[in-house]
């Protein structure tokens, strides 16, 4: 169990706070480097852009829910969705589970007292509430993103689109892309580096796994997404000529590059949830993953797999069908890995001794969402039928129960099941399982009528549609259940900020979970671990005679390394330590450079570019500055 | 053998178990792909580039290095048999990779006989 | 007193014992992929485009130019070695030596980047990138590769300066990283050269 639980009083101890806390007030706040901090601030950022795309939401289906309605006009509503879309996708979902998860439990997993490169953490962070603000400054100025989330060419061309309605898209998207690059760095070498001796990679926490297939998916697909977006910049503003036919251009090749990107952009939004799911589930079922290597893998294999089905988003574009039938093969196989994790999931719940508690629920909500969703999915690897179907709501109702139900249901069950972690208190358990329920109702009334309105014909998109088709009652049935699904999360959301003040105490462990942070204090303290832990299993807090052997440890001064701001390295395969690396403490560099990053976009969305190219100049100023001292003298 | 040199040696084959047949496929998609695009394309439709052909040397030089994978993952994995995937390195990290990976490249096999086959199958550059 | 560090240089090197790569090496290496997958999507799209296009280029553009881009290139693949040697001097603890040939590099790449901008500039007076398909991949290809080689010669200043201080662990790495990455810039070169063969047979 947890050493310093014991023994606050430790010398040893203090010296490790007095090392590693940070600077009290807002100041602390922009110049920290801190893990948890840096997760906390990603945290409440993407509840708060969660909020904006629900409000979004609500307003479509308000305006759906009955026919030649005028709630919205037609311009406005091709701004709420594809701000809605924009907004969920790049400025929840994904900052939420890597930024937020990531970020505060993989240091804590592993054993680590930070993340490999804590300055750059920072900068992850600036550069993506910078994208988030530019973005919604654009809507808040009537000129919000309007070509959908994928952002189509030709209608994205200046030709169609004069107004900089794109501008603050693209621009918007390249800032979050090196945001989530430098994200994405961070966590391999991380997870590569830092692990406590003796966890190897066969001992890595499956959560890891998952965080590792994220970073290498967004290494490997951002830069379709930036080379489209600058393409499509360069276009717009400069007049070149990628997209234009009569100048040998291809409109197709927007769609080639960002589906490049955004295929294996679904799976990032999926893994860290099921990464999240790979927590709950063995906690809560009493015993390990079965399958523990194949779950891992197939981790790996749907990052991997997902990089060779992008076409599949293109089965109706004309494309000859030689050419589509590789995507075809690859979209029937990838379905194969998430299977077998579906299988493992719930024969290591039926073979446990479950207890249905709220974070379970939420799991159990993810799956029935994720394979109803996934059957949906996979009949779209059909060309014919995906031919049929595309555009109608029969895909918004497929990958609604795949984000919603398989992104969103876990975020919802990691934030009960780490709760008590963050903030040392229990959430109350009857309300977090009402708010199951709600949100359980909520999402299958709204997004299963979706899948027979879209066979009827009703396409994606539409600001209204005519009476008499035989879509009214689907979409009004919807439209409540987007309102009920609404009462579910402010219901969680009040869950969590009345136990944040009065939930009872939840000591170190209150769910006997497996993995590392649970043998710590909650709130963590500043430092993680006061002993940097013996791990010779995947589930370290199962291993009683480990935690023994750590109790000793602190007196003795082993693997404590309190003489300065310090966390050891071990070997990438076999998590043998190899040396002890020196942490930075708060640095305003970061915040600093990503200030200069963002003006320098807002110039290049006014057109002012030798502007930009000066606020570019001070990125690179601030990078010099940022590097001029070494971690232990910053 | 060296202690060292036959450890050098296990090693490939765990990662060659591994990663092969992921880089197989890899390399059949794009220069599948890449070959279908060329050949229905305005300048290369001169080129007569013949399709059939090379998706059958895709599959006949895929398949062949895709199976070698899935061999080196057996190899490693009933070298490692009586292993559990929690024990210490490197052997234990040998089986637990090994354990994974002769399960994966299955599906790599799987992906490139459906794409070869579903290329040959149809005719280049009709329509969908 | 915590466990043993391995902190101490083997002999006649400056650099620590390790087992493992540093930390700042995979933070490089991974970048590294994530820029040679930027321009890996750029070439694909120059592909791509290539084959929208019967003639490449385009009636009415000239063949881009093979020989003073190929001596150019050589050139700056000829640095690489420069800037692979002040790694190896430093790494030997020998700071001056690593800083001469880093100035050494500096001075060849600029004048590199100097004629390419000559070359960049005239070529924007023969053909617009707006004319056609052909003209904006090729300016922003070669624009996205002497970006990339500015940003070299960044590093490599800052290298200098920070080296008048003297020789760390940190510094060291450093030196190793802008290694890598010139390498990586160089290879590009290469590749950049490859499509502008191309486009001139």
């Amino acid at each position: 169990m947890a050493v310093d639980v014991r023994a606050p009083e430790h010398p040893r101890v203090q010296r490790l706070e007095q090392v590693w806390e940070e600077r009290p007030g807002i100041l602390g706040w922009l110049t920290t480097v801190d893990h948890k901090r840096i997760g906390l601030l990603y945290f409440f950022t993407t509840l708060a852009f969660f909020g904006a795309g629900g409000i979004e939401a609500l307003l479509i289906r308000t305006q759906l829910a009955q026919p030649e309605s005028k709630v919205l006009a037609p311009d406005t509503f091709n701004e709420l969705f594809t701000t809605h879309g924009v907004t969920m996708i790049f400025l929840f979902v994904i900052p939420m589970t890597t930024g937020a998860f990531g970020n505060y439990l993989v240091p804590l997993m592993i054993g680590s007292r930070d993340m490999a490169f804590p300055r750059m953490n920072a900068l992850s962070y600036w550069l993506f509430l910078g994208s988030g603000i530019f973005i919604y400054i654009g809507l808040f100025m009537g000129f919000g993103p309007n070509a959908g989330w994928f952002d189509y060419v030709p209608l994205a061309l200046r030709h169609f689109n004069p107004g900089p309605n794109v501008d603050f898209y693209a621009l918007g998207l390249i800032l979050n892309g090196v945001s989530s690059t430098l994200a994405a760095i961070n966590f391999i070498v991380t997870i590569f580096k830092l692990r406590a001796p003796g966890m190897s990679l066969n001992r890595m926490p499956l959560f890891c796994f998952a965080m590792l297939a994220v970073s290498l998916a967004l290494i490997f697909a951002l830069p379709a997404l930036t080379i489209d977006l600058v393409f499509l910049e360069l276009s717009r503003k400069v007049g070149f000529q990628f997209f234009i036919p009569g100048n040998g251009g291809d409109p197709l090749l927007w769609q080639h590059l960002f589906w490049l990107f955004a295929h294996p952009e679904v799976y990032i939004i999926v893994l860290p949830a099921f990464g999240i799911a790979t927590s709950i589930i063995p906690t809560f079922a009493k015993r390990r993953m079965i399958a523990f290597p194949l779950v891992a893998l197939a981790e790996l294999l749907v990052a991997f797999i997902g990089f060779g089905v992008w076409a599949h988003h293109m089965f109706a574009t004309g494309l000859p069908t030689i050419t589509l039938v590789f995507f075809a093969a690859a979209t029937l196989m990838v379905v194969i890995p998430s299977t077998i994790q579906v299988y493992a999931w719930t024969m290591t719940v039926s073979a446990g001794r479950p207890e249905f508690r709220a974070p379970l629920l939420f799991i159990g909500g993810f799956i029935v969402f994720f394979v109803m969703g996934g059957l949906s999915g996979i009949m779209f690897a059909a060309i014919p039928f995906d031919q049929a179907t595309t555009d109608t709501y029969f895909v918004v109702a497929h990958f609604h129960f795949i984000i919603f139900g398989a992104a969103v249901f876990p975020i919802l069950g990691g934030m009960y099941y780490w709760f008590p972690k963050v903030t040392g208190r229990l959430y109350h358990e009857g309300l977090a399982q009402l708010s199951f329920w709600l949100a359980f109702v909520g999402t299958a009334l709204t997004f299963f009528p979706m899948h027979i309105v879209g066979l009827i014909g009703m396409p994606r998109r539409v600001y209204t549609y005519p009476h008499g088709l035989g879509w009214d009652s689907y979409n009004l049935i919807e439209t409540i259940g987007s309102y009920i699904l609404a009462a579910g999360l402010l219901l969680v959301a009040f869950n969590l900020i009345y136990s944040r003040f009065s939930g009872a105490p939840a000591g170190p462990d209150p769910f006997h979970g497996g993995t590392l942070e649970w043998t710590i204090p909650s709130p963590p303290p500043h430092y993680n671990f006061a002993v940097i832990p013996t791990v010779s299993s995947a589930y370290p807090n199962w291993d009683e005679p480990d935690r023994a052997v750590d109790a000793g440890k602190l007196e003795r001064g082993e693997l404590t390394y309190e003489a300065g701001h310090e966390t050891p390295t071990s070997t990438v395969r076999d998590g043998v330590f190899d040396e002890v690396v020196d942490m930075p403490s708060e640095s305003p560099w970061p915040v600093t450079l990503a200030f200069f990053a963002a003006l320098a976009l807002v110039m290049v969305l006014i057109s002012h570019y030798a502007i930009a190219g000066i606020f570019l100049l001070l990125v690179l100023f601030s990078l010099a500055g940022w590097h001029w001292k070494e971690p232990q003298e910053a | 053998m060296s202690v060292a040199r036959q450890s050098k040696g296990v090693e490939f084959l765990q990662w060659f178990g591994l990663l092969g047949a992921a880089i197989v496929w890899t390399a059949q998609l794009i220069v599948g792909f890449g070959v279908t695009v060329a050949d229905c394309s305005v300048a290369g439709a001169g080129w007569n580039i013949d399709v059939d052909t090379w998706q059958i040397v895709l599959m006949a030089i895929g398949v062949p290095l895709a199976v070698v994978s899935e061999v080196a993952a057996l190899l490693i994995f009933s070298e490692t048999r009586g292993l559990h995937h929690n024990d210490p390195p490197p052997w234990g990290r040998r089986h637990f990779f090994a354990a994974a990976a002769v399960w994966g490249n299955l599906l790599f096999i799987a992906i490139i006989l459906l794409s070869g086959i579903g290329a040959i199958y149809n005719t280049p550059c009709q329509g969908s | 007193m915590s466990v043993i560090r391995s902190m101490h240089a083997p002999p006649g090197r400056a650099d620590r014992h390790r087992i493992a790569r540093p930390n700042g090496w995979w933070g490089v290496v991974v970048f590294i992929a994530t820029e040679a997958t930027l321009f890996g999507t750029i070439f694909g799209s120059y592909f791509y485009l290539r084959f929208r296009t019967a003639a490449w280029p385009p009636k009415g553009i000239p063949d881009p130019a093979v020989t003073v881009p190929a001596i150019l290139t050589a050139v700056l693949v000829a640095t690489s070695l420069v800037v692979q040697l002040a790694f190896w001097a430093g790494r030997a603890g020998r700071v001056r030596a690593a800083q001469w040939l880093l100035v050494l590099a500096l001075i060849v790449q600029g004048a590199y980047f100097g004629i390419q901008m000559h070359l960049f500039l005239d070529d924007l007076d023969k053909f617009s990138p707006s004319g056609s398909a052909y003209a904006s991949i090729y300016f922003t290809m070669l624009g996205a590769h002497h970006a990339h080689v500015v940003f070299g010669m960044f590093l490599e200043l800052f290298l200098v300066l920070r080296l008048v201080a003297g020789l760390t662990n940190y510094r060291l790495i450093g030196l190793q990283a802008t290694t890598f990455y010139w390498h990586f810039v160089n290879v590009l070169a290469l590749c950049v050269l490859a499509t502008q063969i191309y486009a001139a047979l």
